[in-house]
């Protein structure tokens, strides 16, 4: 040893007056750093009760509670996340998952108290020191533990979609399929707003786990029209996806598309394994279109024995007749509508009632009705020049076409309107050749159509004048029709929920055309009733009124789809159709 | 030497002894011991003033993360794996993720590489200077610990402002890591450095140059290098006896290969070459942690967008990940059956076989007083040895 | 690592193999050769380090894995040896004569999955566990959730909702009777 090493030792008094590194008392506040996760906060507004961060936390430390002054809408189960720091590890997990980006932690981590109880809370709703402190850890871009975008969908180009009426959407791969299940986070938010209430999370999961049948399972549950439904539903559930808070919903509609995609219409029966006795009981269904065809599938697999009446040569209703081919290919409709008559529902078509059978002879000999007629009475401009040649309704064309005839509309058309009827005509007038122009009252973010449909409308490039309040069409020297129109502004009216068309004097403009086309909306035709039963049957503005098992004021007769729901949409009338099956098997069962 | 005729013979590596003769003593060292690290228990037996025979006992702080993994998702686990060691938290984190990612054959941006190995060489600082206190302490230094730990909470206030977390930083997540660093933290770990620095000169003072330290120190437990691999030796033990054995080096992980570096050995593995090599990697990791700094890649790509992590399955496959940690190869063993939860983690720590197996071995003929010295010396965790 | 598992292939006849990445592989071997094997990789293929023993549990096809892993420090390769054991009764033969650290894992694997390694020393002796009485706890029918339900019990006060069910009561509750 040398000396040095007996005398080093005391270089540690060097340090003896050094400032201790120990905080003295009273404690000196040090507040957390900015990104401390401490004490956690929730924004009550922007959270929508989804779970997510119930479902991540894996101290099971959040439960989902309801909380005073939160409503349950179709956007928010009014249920919040509450805390419970005895199991806490103050991870964030939650925070990184929540799909709303309303949870985040505070930089607080000092609080004392001598009752237990307090230590769980709501975070949000009740008060507390760091309610609003700014500091903390919260989500940020560049890192999220959730898939916000959408697995695109392989279309058709709209230079080679326009061209014909092959399917624009291709669908997806079940690779494709599979990522695009995998965003779900399983809230079940979108079951509420699903007019059938399907089984939304439980089959994306089935996709997920690659068990189709089971997925197929779980459609036919609520709607028996998936093939249908997977291609032109109007996806309200997507509007309310908790992903499509932050990022783009999930495409719920297209993941039902390919689980029937998926599977051969020879395997359904084998799948759905639908076992049922006949109860000897028999109900008449009038009108094929999906709410007939809805109410045909739940009492057949009740025991029912169903004949449904059409007017029509093919069933399917506006499905077929409306709905154009490039969206909605007639063979998979057939797939939804001959597994339905496989199990036994007669369809007899080419039958009208009212005219071919007597209202009353079904009243007469059917234990129950039910009627789903469907809206196929165009509304009238009401202007000028509406009954020249050349000037037809959407609906017309759209038969037309469904029926192999080509419309005689030349090499140009003006649509009239700004719905999905309006463009589906619009967009079948360029597959037959013409050019298109589509003339409407409003603004385009107006239109009622579905942003998508209108998005599809413009790359096909139909034309758009916005704006327009029509007010005759002549017919020009060469033949020709000439739509006239006044170009408006939009004014917004005292306690009016949007801003109206307003004409501005003397700002008139036209476009000559070789055909018209109206597509301002429809109305029931409900001729087919005979008076002492019109008479019974309550009616509110041109809608049946039906109780919510789709019964009408006259208790045997029940109703559904366009004629009664305010929607008018395939899915709302397939959920009339389950209903009213159910309804009537209530009604039949109690006698 | 002295007489030794009254101590039993040791017969390879064994001490023969009666128990009933009423000569031995036996102690329990631990579990609850300011010189045992952690909750481990030693069973001594006593001859005299010196160790004759030691058992290690654990299971004081058994918490079956291993076990609580089977049944969480894999994004679950990440809180998890931290606890697995408290010093050092960021090894586990992330070998977690990388075994995670190899399964499911995500490449991780390059940022996120840097971020990592950054995290990982700080709580290497952080870990050994948590040790060196509990080192100084054994010997009855406790000015050297009182140094040594609040030097260490500076290190943990850096890690605060990164992460969020103190101890457990949950900083290297599956798919890259949570954050990028936050503005002016460089000047803060630069001033800590320059601290550690000054510090690290003044250990090697008062420690290395303190003749109580060196002859308690020095010849005590020698691990020859013919030892290393029949007892499963790894890190500074390893190093200290000679082998250039340094994952960092041999299979660079991370951006270990484009970082310079030499791997540090000495010629002579007895509990003060041990600590001297450690006190050398100090100086090591603060040097890595500049050229990580000055190398830093720009841009705030430094998290790969996992498939939704509460549906995230993970492909049929098994794999040994590892990262030199401040006790040497770390290492998960990650089986997955195909689903979103890990069929089996295994979580292989170096304490397993250096408290377990070595301790033992190397604790017959010490001087009690020397005991704890010598355990730290071998800088060991329990909760990795019973994960 | 393709020469080792060549010679693998024409010493033992070994097969399946599981190539990992440049540096590491895993092999499954006959229980009764393991030891040989293991000593031959050792002494003669610079395998010298065993970094740990440790067991899958494979209840579906009622078997319990062992994976031995060792590395070679020369080629900085891992080599992966599996074993599998029937699970009704595991028994495998003890290595403790070729490493020393090997009899504390197979104390545990002993306490924690229930394999025997006859002749080990120490092998009865607790790893962890003092007292234990249940199925060894590693084992994968041992369900640690419902262990602590029934050993510790939860602060009363815990109610949670599930947003679906929870919407469907307020939203539209005449459809809950059904389905
Ligand atoms: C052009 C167009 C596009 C559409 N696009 C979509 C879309 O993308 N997505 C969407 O969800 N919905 C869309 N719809 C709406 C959808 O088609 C209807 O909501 C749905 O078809 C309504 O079903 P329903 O059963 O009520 O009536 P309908 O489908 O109209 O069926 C009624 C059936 O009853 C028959 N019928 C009527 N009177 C009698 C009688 N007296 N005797 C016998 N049979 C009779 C009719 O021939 C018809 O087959 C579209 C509608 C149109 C017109
Ligand atoms: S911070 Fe982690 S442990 Fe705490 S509630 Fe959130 S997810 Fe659960
Ligand atoms: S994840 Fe976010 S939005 Fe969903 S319930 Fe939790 S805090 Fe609310």
């Amino acid at each position: 040893m040398k000396l040095k090493d007996y005398l080093s030792p005391f270089y540690v008094w060097k340090r003896a007056f050094d400032k201790p590194f120990t905080t003295r008392k009273p404690l000196e506040d040090r507040p957390g750093a900015p990104r401390y996760r401490g004490f956690h906060q929730n924004d009550m507004e922007k959270c929508i009760g989804c779970g997510s961060c119930e479902v991540i936390c894996q101290n099971a430390a959040i439960d989902l509670v309801p909380v005073d002054g939160i409503e349950t809408t179709r956007k928010d189960s009014g249920l919040r996340p509450k805390i419970d720091y005895g199991r806490c590890c103050w991870c964030a997990l939650c925070v990184d998952i929540c799909t709303t980006g309303s949870l985040k932690m505070s930089n607080e981590y000092i609080w004392i108290d001598s009752d237990p109880e307090v230590f769980r809370f709501v975070p949000g709703a009740s008060e507390k020191p760091w309610k609003n402190t700014e500091a903390g850890y919260s989500q940020h871009e560049n890192y999220t533990l959730l898939n916000l975008d959408r697995i695109d969908m392989p279309m058709l180009t709209p230079e080679d979609s326009r061209k014909s009426f092959i399917e624009t959407v291709k669908g997806y791969s079940k690779e494709e399929a599979m990522k695009e299940a995998q965003r779900c986070v399983e809230c079940g938010l979108c079951v509420a707003t699903c007019p059938a209430h399907m089984d939304i999370p439980d089959y994306i999961r089935a996709i997920r786990d690659d068990n189709l049948d089971e997925a197929l399972r779980l459609l036919y549950d609520t709607n028996p029209m998936p093939a249908t439904c997977g291609r032109i539903c109007t996806h309200l559930c997507e509007d309310v996806c908790s992903i499509g808070v932050k990022g783009e919903p999930l495409a719920i509609r297209w993941l039902k598309r390919y689980i029937v995609d998926q599977i051969d219409d020879t395997r359904f029966k084998a799948i759905l394994r639908d076992e049922f006795k006949p109860n000897g009981k028999k109900v008449a269904i009038i009108g094929a279109g999906p709410g007939g065809l809805s109410a045909a599938y739940y009492l057949v697999t009740a025991g029912y024995s169903v004949t449904i009446y059409e007017a029509s040569d093919l069933a399917g209703g506006m499905i077929r007749y409306g709905v154009p081919e490039y969206r909605m290919p007639y063979d998979q409709l057939d797939q939804d509508i001959n597994y339905i008559k496989e199990l036994g529902v007669e369809i007899i078509l080419n039958n009208r009632i009212g005219k071919d059978t007597l209202f009353s002879d079904l009243y007469n000999n059917y234990d129950a009705l039910f009627f789903s007629t469907g809206l196929n009475d165009p509304y009238k401009m009401a202007i000028d020049g509406e009954s020249l040649p050349g000037v037809f309704s959407g609906l017309q064309i759209l038969d037309d076409v469904t029926k192999g005839i080509k419309p005689d509309i030349g090499k140009s058309v003006a649509v009239i309107g700004g719905g999905n009827v309006a463009m589906d005509a619009a967009r079948t007038a360029l597959r037959l050749g013409a050019e298109s122009t589509l003339i409407y009252r409003r603004r385009e973010e107006d239109m009622p159509a579905d942003t998508e449909e209108i998005h599809e409308a413009h790359a096909e490039k139909v034309k758009f004048i916005t704006q327009a309040i029509p007010l005759r069409i002549e017919k020009t020297a060469n033949g020709k029709l000439k739509f006239i129109w006044n170009n408006a502004e939009m004014v917004a009216k005292e306690g009016a929920a949007r801003p109206s068309p307003i004409a501005i004097e003397g700002d008139i403009q036209s476009l000559e055309v070789d055909a018209v086309i109206s597509a301002i909306g429809q109305g029931a035709d409900y001729s087919f009733l005979p008076p002492e039963y019109e008479s019974k049957i309550k009616f509110k503005r041109g809608k049946v009124i039906i109780n919510e098992n789709c019964q009408t004021t006259v208790p045997k007769i029940f109703a559904g789809g366009d004629i009664a729901n305010p929607t008018a949409d395939a899915i709302s009338a397939i959920a009339d159709g389950h209903n009213a099956a159910k309804g009537i098997d209530k009604f039949l069962n109690k006698k | 030497m002295s007489d030794r005729s009254k101590f039993p013979p040791v017969i390879d590596g064994k001490a023969q002894f009666d128990l009933d003769s009423g000569k031995y003593i036996k102690v329990w060292q631990g579990p609850q011991h300011p010189g045992v690290t952690g909750n481990m228990a030693l069973e001594l037996i006593i001859s005299g003033d010196e160790v004759i025979d030691l058992t290690t006992h654990v299971g004081y702080l058994h918490r079956g993360f291993e076990k609580l993994m089977e049944r969480r998702r894999y994004i679950q686990c990440f809180p998890i794996v931290c606890r697995i060691c408290v010093p050092e938290p960021d090894t586990n984190e992330y070998l977690l993720a990388a075994a995670a990612e190899e399964l499911a054959g995500i490449e991780i941006p390059e940022k996120a590489k840097w971020l990592r190995t950054l995290t990982l060489e700080l709580s290497r600082l952080a870990s050994f200077l948590m040790w060196i206190g509990g080192q100084s302490g054994a010997f009855g230094m406790g000015t050297v610990a009182q140094w040594a730990i609040a030097q260490r909470d500076f290190i943990l206030d850096l890690f605060e402002e990164l992460s969020g977390g103190r101890v457990y930083h949950m900083y290297i997540v599956p798919g890259g890591v949570r954050d990028d660093l936050p503005s002016g933290w460089d000047k803060h770990l630069e001033d800590v450095l320059v601290k550690t620095e000054k510090m690290l000169k003044e250990i090697e003072i008062v420690m290395f140059n303190n003749v109580i330290f060196k002859m308690r120190a020095q010849n005590l437990g020698i691990i020859t290098p013919d030892m290393v691999d029949k007892f499963g030796i790894v890190g500074p033990n390893a190093r200290a006896a000679g082998l250039a054995r340094d994952l960092r080096k041999d299979e660079p992980y991370l951006i270990y290969d484009k970082l310079d570096f030499q791997v540090i050995t000495r010629d002579f593995s007895d509990a003060y070459n041990r600590t001297y090599l450690r006190w050398q990697e100090m100086w090591q990791s603060i040097g890595l942690i500049r050229q990580i700094m000055a190398g830093m890649p720009a841009g705030n790509d430094y998290h790969y967008n996992l498939p939704n992590v509460l549906n995230w399955k993970i492909p049929h496959g098994e794999t040994y990940v590892k990262a030199e940690s401040t006790r040497g190869e770390y290492g998960f063993y990650m089986v997955s059956d195909g689903s979103g939860y890990p069929r089996r983690v295994y979580v292989r720590g170096p304490s397993y076989t250096h408290a377990m197996a070595l301790l033992p071995h190397l604790a017959v003929n010490v001087n009690i007083a020397d005991m704890a010295g010598l355990m730290v010396s071998l800088h060991t965790y329990p909760p990795e040895i019973e994960r | 690592m393709q020469e080792i598992l060549n010679k693998l292939i024409d010493r033992y006849a070994i097969e399946p193999i599981q190539e990992n990445r440049h540096n590491q592989a895993f092999v499954t071997i006959e229980k009764n050769r393991l030891p040989d094997v293991l000593t031959w990789l050792r002494d003669y293929e610079d395998y010298t380090h065993l970094a740990f023993i440790t067991a899958v549990d494979y209840p579906e096809i009622e078997k319990i894995q062992l994976t031995y892993m060792l590395h070679n420090y020369i080629l900085h390769t891992d080599l992966g040896l599996r074993v599998l054991l029937d699970r009704t009764r595991p028994e495998m033969v003890s290595i403790h004569h070729l490493w020393k650290q090997v009899a504390t894992y197979q104390r545990e694997l002993r306490e924690m999955f229930g394999i025997d390694f006859p002749g080990s020393p120490g092998l009865q002796e607790n790893f962890a566990l003092e007292g234990w009485k249940d199925i060894p706890p590693m084992r994968r029918d041992f369900d640690t959730k419902e262990y602590s339900e029934k050993t510790y019990f939860p602060r009363p006060g815990r109610q949670t909702h599930d947003p679906k069910e929870y919407m469907k009561e307020k939203l539209y509750p005449s459809a809950k009777e059904d389905k």
